[in-house]
């Protein structure tokens, strides 16, 4: 016994060894919003939208390697990229996009926050602002570092929906069948459907994943050199969240829309999802669970966007500076952790309806941000012989075209 | 004189003598080579392609430029690596702030007009970090251009003068054809330096290393932060980094080839001076946590039979650390060692004094003396420098105060 454990633990060291920054980008992904989103896709559609996983994926995976790429070759920041290439201009109106949209995640994260202590009977009133004040001040004390590898073993949460998708006895054919079918061309006039399909988009190939992954890469110093180790990285989280939100989707298509439950309007209904699982305990299985989502999530985002933020414009940035060294820095991460917690103390506020809103708008964003991704990748002067393949532009620039086209149909059929 | 902002300049429609519009300015040159601050000519796009339009043909700059003469006497411009052009070069990119100690970001650059005989005199004064440039930069075009000024100028600048900027370039051949050498840099305090090139990207933080004088690099390179320091030497080619290494503390530089991959530190022992190779070499021998781990084998040790002026004279030739020289140790005719004589007693007696009645007994330890151990032995004994002995007394080295604050800071 005591062998198995030894082993076991060396094993678990080995692995958390070899999880770089992709695994992690990827892992925080599936973050409330995520969560929320691809529920509310397999409650309300069934079946239907698995079509999307696997261009989602395709899209992932170049998004997040061109992100990586441009950490490890330029060693700088997306931001310090867009700021150098771009100019002053430009990187304001990125920067105060980011911050906006930015800052519907964070109130997603405290939603799932909420939602999840909800389901224990917890006043979102008490345990909201205590979460926030949590998180601020883990990152701020640089306790987080220590506490990131925690969160990331309990995102083995992940596996139950794996688990609970099989156990619902799901029609596979089905599924399967939908997965690689062409979208039913109705979708286009169906607004719901639109919302949802850019919400799926915006929550997959979120822009602030872009950011936050390049720095990560930056911050380990990730040199072109070692990059190929670092590319599988990449496209091994890709591939592990979107396996993930399959099984969400089917999960729920199978529970929730099988019994006619179309709608998700709390926690508790999504949590139905795992009753197959765990019974009765589901709702335990699944707070916990989104519990340590949000919370991983709420600890990266508002310092990432900070640091994105401080570096593109050109003020003080680091936990490492002192607070009257670094006044934006800090007070940028501050306001919007008490701005992002505070908004979910209105009351009666839709906390799911939210968290997706916030995705959808992700979605919106997207284009605008992999456009800038795309010029840089493809400048030669920066990138030398590391610029874009022919198949990595046009999967791009087909996602930036199609997420336009989607917004654009998204707002006609809204009424 | 008038100040003119790089980013009103640029984009300027450039008119020649007859008053014709030619163009408008897409860059502003300057030519370190001839002159570390002047302009030397304007970029203008032209109907027939870029042409360079002389500082010296200025006549006035603003939102308009007008010149002396005609358009036909602007050469074709060619690129080259020689020129500093203020907007690719300067605009938006992170420099050094020698005086604030710090990597800022440029927002705008200052140059001023000087009218001289019949022209302009351009040259630059100041880049400018704060919220005036940036403001500017944001609305220009936008709101009218008096409206601007009267705007900008309730904004309190915050501008480095120029002589306090440190340009950042990785090109190597650049950086000699535009003359970066770093020197505001190079005399800031080793410690504020390696703050500095933390927050730069790894290529500048290479350029940098790879640019500054040797002493003042192994300097820096001992207060930078383990991981960044062993990128770093990594980057470097294995000559300028033995030439580095070469000028660090020979405990310092052990415990940076030991984190190294082994044929990276072999490369650069191989390429190091043999007296330093040998030095390092045998500090590389014991376990890095360990009492010899720690040690540097630069101290003062006289006879004990000696004098005062025997022991000055022993500081004279000392080439080693400061923190080294705090203890002068004696040594027996066996080379055994017999006492310690604090610097202060030194410094206090007459030059005639015999060291043995100034000595004190000397507090030492065994090579493999554990870190923690080392610690409580200056805790206890309220040490400056402690003494390494060999098996058989013999002095191998000194490990010094600021080596077990450093290890303490670093325990983990």
């Amino acid at each position: 016994m005591k062998s198995f454990l030894k082993s076991w633990k060396a094993r678990l060291v080995l692995l958390l060894a070899v999880i770089g920054p992709g695994f992690i980008t990827a892992n925080v992904d599936n973050d409330a919003g995520g969560i929320f989103t691809y529920s509310q896709a397999g409650a309300q559609f069934g079946y239907t939208l698995l079509w999307t996983m696997i261009p989602i994926t395709i899209a992932l995976i170049v998004v997040q390697e061109m992100s990586a790429r441009l950490g490890a070759v330029t060693g700088k920041g997306l931001s310090d990229l867009i700021r150098e290439e771009f100019g002053f201009r430009l990187t304001f109106i990125v920067m105060v996009t980011l911050v906006i949209t930015n800052f519907g995640n964070i109130v997603a994260e405290f939603a799932g926050v909420a939602s999840s202590l909800e389901l224990f009977g917890w006043s979102k009133y008490i345990v909201v602002p205590v979460c926030a004040f949590v998180v601020w001040a883990l990152v701020v004390r640089g306790t987080y570092t220590s506490i990131e590898k925690i969160f990331l073993t309990a995102s083995a949460f992940y596996v139950c929906y794996i688990v609970a998708g099989v156990l619902a006895h799901p029609d596979w054919k089905a599924a399967a069948f939908a997965t690689v079918t062409r979208p039913e061309a109705a979708g286009i006039r169906n607004y719901g459907y639109l919302f949802t399909v850019v919400g799926l988009v915006g929550t997959t190939i979120a822009p602030w994943m872009q950011f936050y992954l390049q720095a990560s890469i930056v911050e380990k110093g990730i040199t072109a050199r070692q990059y190929r180790a670092s590319r599988w990285d990449v496209i091994v989280g890709c591939i592990f969240t979107d396996v993930v939100a399959w099984f969400i989707i089917v999960a729920c298509a199978a529970t929730l829309y099988a019994n006619r439950h179309h709608d998700i309007a709390s926690a508790a209904d999504a949590a139905q999802a795992l009753r197959p699982l765990a019974g009765d305990y589901a709702y335990l299985l699944f707070a916990a669970g989104l519990f340590n989502a949000s919370i991983f999530a709420a600890s990266i985002l508002p310092i990432s966007t900070a640091y994105a933020v401080c570096e593109g414009l050109g003020f003080e940035s680091g936990l490492d500076k002192k607070f009257h060294e670094a006044p934006v820095f800090y007070w940028l991460y501050t306001v919007l952790i008490v701005m992002g917690a505070g908004v979910l103390l209105v009351p009666r506020i839709p906390l799911v309806y939210v968290s997706v809103l916030s995705q959808v708008a992700n979605g919106v964003v997207l284009p605008l941000v992999l456009v800038f991704m795309l010029l840089l990748a493809n400048d030669r002067e920066l990138m030398n012989e590391h610029t874009n393949s022919r198949g990595f532009n046009i999967v791009a620039w087909t996602t930036v075209v199609a997420m336009i086209v989607l917004t654009a149909l998204m707002l006609i059929t809204h009424r | 004189m008038s100040l003119v902002a790089l980013s009103e300049l640029l984009g300027a429609t450039v008119r020649d003598a007859s008053g014709t519009v030619r163009g408008r300015v897409r860059e502003v040159a300057v030519a370190p080579q001839e002159h570390p601050t002047r302009i030397a000519f304007l970029i203008v796009n032209t109907t027939d392609g870029e042409r360079m339009l002389p500082s010296a043909s200025l006549k006035s700059c603003g939102a308009t430029v007008r010149a002396i003469g005609d358009a036909s006497a602007w050469e074709k411009y060619t690129a080259s690596d020689g020129v500093l052009l203020l907007k690719r070069d300067l605009l938006d990119q992170q420099i050094i702030d020698v005086h604030g100690r710090k990597v800022v970001r440029v927002n705008d650059v200052e140059l001023d007009s000087t009218p001289v005989n019949s022209h302009l005199a351009l040259s630059v004064i100041a880049v400018d970090v704060g919220a005036r440039g940036a403001i500017r930069r944001l609305t220009q075009g936008l709101v009218p251009a008096f409206t601007m000024r009267a705007l900008l100028e309730r904004i309190p600048p915050r501008v480095i003068p120029w002589q306090y900027v440190d340009l950042l370039e990785t090109d190597p051949s650049r950086r000699v054809k535009l003359k970066i050498v770093y020197e505001g840099l190079s005399k800031l305090h080793p410690a504020d330096i390696a703050d500095i090139v933390e927050d730069l990207p790894a290529a500048e933080r290479e350029a940098v290393f790879e640019t500054i004088d040797e002493e003042v690099a192994a300097e820096a390179l001992e207060e930078l932060d383990p991981k960044v320091r062993v990128s770093v030497v990594e980057s470097l080619d294995s000559d300028r980094a033995a030439d580095i290494v070469e000028e660090m503390d020979p405990d310092a530089a052990a415990d940076l080839l030991e984190k190294l991959p082994e044929h990276r530190s072999g490369q650069i022992l191989k390429e190091m001076q043999p007296e330093e190779r040998n030095e390092v070499t045998q500090l590389l021998e014991f376990g890095e946590r360990t009492a010899a781990g720690r040690m540097t084998t630069e101290f003062v040790s006289v006879a004990d039979g000696g004098t005062v002026s025997d022991a000055i004279d022993a500081l004279k030739q000392f080439e080693g650390s400061r923190e080294a020289v705090a203890t002068i140790y004696l040594y027996s005719a066996a080379y055994a060692i017999t006492g310690a004589v604090p610097l202060v007693k030194i410094a206090v007696s007459t030059p005639s004094t015999p060291l043995a009645e100034l000595r004190e007994d000397a507090i030492t330890c065994a090579p493999d003396t554990p870190d923690d151990e080392v610690a409580g032995l200056f805790d206890k004994y309220n040490l400056v420098t402690l003494a390494v002995v060999d098996e058989h007394e013999r002095l191998a080295g000194i490990i010094t105060a600021d080596d077990v604050i450093t290890m303490l800071r670093h325990a983990d």
